[in-house]
């Protein structure tokens, strides 16, 4: 009988992580989806792909003096110290992403393990955790980004990722814990738990997979907010101090008055980016967060 | 009143219509408590909202027509109801009323609302003393006035909201399952609620839909009974009772009568198979499937509709034993 | 943490074992929010005094006697050679007295009064643009929810782009094209740099005329997410059974709106409220977009300075409004929602 239930579980976990792919397969069918995706797409292959295809390996490299306008040397000119404004728009892509993707990372990481072992656990574990979550997402992020990005002496590419990473979880945390302490008394996690399995594997294969679709949208979320938060602090002042990004490209526009002395090409191509990322990812989001809830959905 | 030829079809996203409500027609007399009953799913509710003029924007309503009194309006169409229809000539007392009301108004709030939407110029402190004296003629506590809906309890909140339904004395109302959250004592109250405002004239008519058979037999004067979105048998209460014609309430009878009202389900026992997917109704009579009665031509065609006026059945099997005075009725 | 508070609430209505287990919690966060903003800004290797030194120094001009003192002064003034049990009890000690310390690059300047400077700015630019764009985001949201349609089709995708639009880019943008490229407003700054401040008609019109484009692209991104917020909710609320009674007895339209409109808006007084807690940093770049004299400005100049007293001002100042405003609309919230007052009072 047990032998029985332990040949079963894992195959059960296996199809609902199939059909979660499948469900979300599916929404690739919705129109709103598609033009997210591809406009992602776009992005993604214009960052990573870029510098490839134009042939250009360095963003720091000087091509001409402050703000020369557009040309056939530099497409999109030059910003405030003769670099080529199209390169480093490539890369500065590029950087945001990575940013975004460590942080969504992160975040989404530390989420699930906080919220699934609450959740799983309950009682004084799960209590601890939780007043741990409602007490960080009281306290504003940008406060502690601040005061972390001023903490540390240099900032690399992955510490600014882990840094906006360890202050965005508390939100995921808190509805992975609502979702598994429902998923807990169903009854396949049960028959697995009385099967003895272990309760890493348990989370792994009984909860997990029945919250996918969730994880998804979340990190879908947790992405866009690091990547717009990456911005906001370079624009403060407190960005990554070697290399470019979009928020990097928009601080030195403005702290050299490219904004006022009509220099448009200095930051009307990262601003662009910056929104086209983020209506992207929300299109992604809002398409996805319909599939699995008819209930948004419009006839 | 009469209701004719209603059919109201379901909009689903992929595939098929559901017909919930197929060619249905009955008439109602003044004074009357019109049972129609049938089991969950068989589309009784759908004729609620049809009649209550309140589908949603999934059913679409194919055909049908309405006459209360001198006015007629056609159902069907992107038709036009004339507004004051909507509580004055019709209303509804709905199935649940926790959610039937706003949860933040208080019940005085929302009567002046209901008043006043039919008399605009009328003071709200008007509004309100009416709907008092109608509270007190029906011995209820004047007090809910001031009440939010969760502050009441549910037996108290469904006769308020009877209440104020009928507060504008609509010539018909439609009770659409409205003791199926209540105990049953409640359930008494409220059908005592109903039986006076017939009796004051507050209300002109009422139908009352239910799955529960023995409840609508201490209530109704007529009942229809409806399966798969079909009339499948109309007659006074007693003659349905004592006397049922067609199979399906021969059946229906059978199982719910007599039994513990403890065991009485929504799904009618004893009668072998599940109700039809409206989607896919069966060919000919829909009860064919699961009819101990059923003839070789019930598959195939649909059934006639025997009897006289008040007394209808539709079925090919009672045809066949016509010489018990049936003969088909034009309609 | 609800078991502590039943041991002594035997008597006590549980309205107010709810207030008292919010009271808990505020001072709880409260204590973590200052020992962060303590903690934090002394992990910068060295310490915050020899980044400044350093800066002074590199930039010349300043003896090293001159820079021997400077220094003495600083780690008196921060009491940075004493432990850290006994600076952490000094730096509460006088914020209790409301104290926030001397600012490194306006010394003598005392950081509260930089804040103090800069806040009415903010205040000004930000609580008008929340509550404006907050009332007429939720108008928005419930007529395009109810009335469906054209209205729909054209309000949603409008704001699905405005609220994904990061808000800085919008002020950039609009900062361009309406100040530089149409020269229809002022490019930046509080006010024109001819007039000074004082209560008078060529003040006020500057200000107003520099406040315009500020205040117009944070309303503009405010309507946005919040429509988007109200239409959902309205959604919801739409297919509520009391849409369809209420209907049925012929209630009009406007009335059925203003239930919707009621209670999908009850959840977003908490968005109001912290809104306004946020208000300090919920627009920071707006005001360094437009170079507006408020506190986003003033953090950004301290951040180049490397001014870490008025920074670490700046952020404990930003944590107590948030953390207030999150405290009120636990307590509103308790009365405003008859159901939630109804479920923590224990009354029927």
């Amino acid at each position: 009988m047990t032998a029985d239930l332990n040949l079963q579980k894992p195959s059960a976990g296996a199809r609902v992580w199939a059909t979660s792919l499948w469900h979300s397969l599916q929404s690739v069918f919705s129109p709103r989806f598609m033009f997210g995706f591809v406009l992602m797409l776009l992005l993604l292959a214009f960052g990573f792909l870029g510098p490839v295809i134009f042939n250009r390996d360095d963003p720091m490299e000087f091509v001409g003096l402050l703000y020369d306008p557009p040309s056939e040397e530099a497409w999109l000119g030059t910003d405030n110290f003769g670099h080529d404004v199209f390169t480093q728009l490539m890369y500065g892509t590029r950087t945001s992403i990575v940013i975004g993707l460590i942080a969504g990372s992160v975040a989404t990481v530390i989420g699930i393990l906080i919220g699934t072992v609450a959740g799983f656990q309950g009682g004084m574990v799960e209590e601890i955790l939780m007043a741990l979550t409602n007490i960080v997402i009281t306290i504003p992020s940008i406060v502690i980004l601040i005061l972390l990005s001023i903490a540390f002496k240099t900032r690399s590419i992955v510490g600014m990722g882990v840094i906006i990473g360890v202050t965005a979880w508390p939100w995921t945390a808190r509805a992975v814990r609502a979702q598994t302490s429902s998923l807990r008394t169903r009854e396949h996690v049960d028959v697995a738990r009385l099967s003895g399995t272990r309760t890493l594997s348990l989370i792994i294969w009984e909860i997990i997979p029945y919250m996918l679709s969730y994880i998804v949208m979340a990190f879908v979320l947790q992405l866009n907010s690091g990547i717009l938060q990456e911005a906001a602090l370079s624009m403060l002042g407190l960005g990554i101090d070697r290399g470019v990004s979009l928020g990097i490209m928009l601080q030195w526009a403005l702290l050299w008055e490219s904004v006022r002395t009509g220099a448009w090409w200095a930051f009307i191509p990262p601003t662009l980016f910056l929104t086209l990322i983020a209506f992207s990812l929300l299109l992604l989001q809002s398409s996805i967060d319909e599939i699995f809830n008819p209930r948004l959905r419009r006839s | 009143m009469i209701v004719k030829n209603v059919k109201a079809y379901y909009v689903t996203r992929s595939g098929p219509e559901v017909k919930a409500v197929d060619d249905v027609s009955f008439s109602i007399r003044d004074g009357e408590v019109f049972g129609i009953v049938g089991e969950s799913g068989c589309g009784k509710s759908t004729l609620a909202a049809v009649m209550s003029l309140t589908a949603g924007r999934m059913l679409k309503i194919k055909s049908g027509e309405m006459t209360l009194d001198s006015h007629t309006v056609a159902l069907s169409g992107p038709i036009k109801v004339p507004k004051d229809w909507h509580g004055k000539l019709v209303a509804l007392l709905p199935q649940q009323s926790m959610n039937s009301l706003n949860p933040t108004a208080r019940m005085r709030n929302f009567i002046v609302d209901v008043v006043r939407a039919h008399h605009p110029l009328m003071h709200p402190d008007e509004a309100v003393r009416q709907a008092r004296e109608r509270l007190e003629q029906l011995a209820l506590p004047v007090r809910v006035l001031d009440s939010y809906p969760h502050q009441l309890s549910g037996g108290m909140r469904q006769r308020v909201v009877a209440v104020i339904s009928t507060l504008l004395n609509p010539k018909l109302l439609i009770a659409d399952e409205p003791t199926s959250a209540l105990d049953v004592s409640s359930q008494r109250q409220l059908i005592q609620l109903i039986q006076q405002l017939l009796e004051r004239g507050f209300i002109t008519r009422t139908v009352y839909i239910t799955h529960d058979l023995p409840m609508l037999r201490n209530i109704a004067h007529r009942i229809a009974v409806m399966y798969a979105g079909k009339v499948v048998e109309v007659g006074t209460t007693e003659e349905i009772i004592e006397q049922p014609t067609h199979p399906y309430t021969q059946a229906l009878i059978a199982s719910t009568l007599d039994l513990d009202p403890q065991l009485r389900g929504r799904q009618i026992e004893g009668i072998s198979g599940a109700p039809p997917d409206l989607r896919y109704p069966p060919s000919g009579c829909r009860f064919h499937p699961r009819c101990s009665r059923a003839l070789e031509i019930c598959s195939r065609e649909e059934p006639p509709i025997l009897g006289e006026e008040g007394r209808l059945v539709a079925c090919w099997w009672v045809q066949e034993q016509s010489g018990k005075g049936y003969r088909e009725v034009e309609q | 943490m609800q078991g502590l508070l039943t041991v002594y609430g035997e008597n006590m209505s549980k309205f107010q074992q709810y207030i008292l287990n919010k009271v808990f919690w505020f001072l709880f966060a409260f204590l973590i929010a200052l020992i962060a903003n303590f903690i934090l800004p002394r992990l910068i290797p060295g310490n915050p005094v020899d980044a400044i030194i350093g800066q002074m120094s590199s930039g010349g001009g300043v003896s090293g006697e001159a820079l021997e003192k400077v220094y003495a002064a600083y780690i008196a003034e921060f009491g940075l050679d004493k432990p850290l049990g006994e600076q952490f009890l000094t730096y509460i000690g006088r914020i209790a007295q409301g104290d926030l310390g001397v600012s490194f690059a306006r010394s003598p300047a005392r950081v509260q009064e930089l804040i103090a400077e800069a806040l009415p700015w903010t205040i000004a630019l930000q609580l008008p643009a929340i509550l404006i764009g907050w009332t007429l985001g939720n108008l928005l949201g419930v007529l395009a929810a109810y009335k469906k349609g054209w209205l729909d089709r054209a309000l949603f995708p409008t704001f699905m782009f405005t609220s994904s639009m990061p808000y800085y880019c919008l002020s950039i943008l609009l900062l361009y094209f309406l100040a530089v490229y149409l020269r229809i407003f002022p490019a930046g700054g509080g006010y024109s740099y001819a007039v000074s401040p004082g209560f008078n008609w060529t003040f006020i019109t500057s200000a107003l005329e520099h406040y315009f484009l500020p205040f117009v692209s944070l309303v503009i991104i405010f309507v946005g997410g919040q429509a988007l917020g109200m239409r959902a909710m309205s959604i919801y609320e739409l297919d509520a059974d009391y849409v369809r009674f209420s209907r049925s007895l012929g209630v009009g339209d406007n009335r059925i709106i203003f239930y919707i409109f009621r209670n999908a808006m009850l959840p977003q007084v908490t968005g109001l409220a912290l809104a306004i807690g946020s208000l300090v940093s919920g627009a920071l770049i707006t005001e360094i977009v437009f170079g507006y004299p408020g506190v986003g400005t003033l953090l950004f100049r301290s951040i180049r300075q490397s001014d870490y007293p008025v920074i670490q001002g700046i952020t404990l100042f930003i944590m107590i409004a948030v953390l207030l405003a999150n405290f009120f609309v636990d307590i509103a919230y308790g009365y405003i929602d008859p159901r939630i007052r109804a479920r923590t009072a224990g009354e029927r």
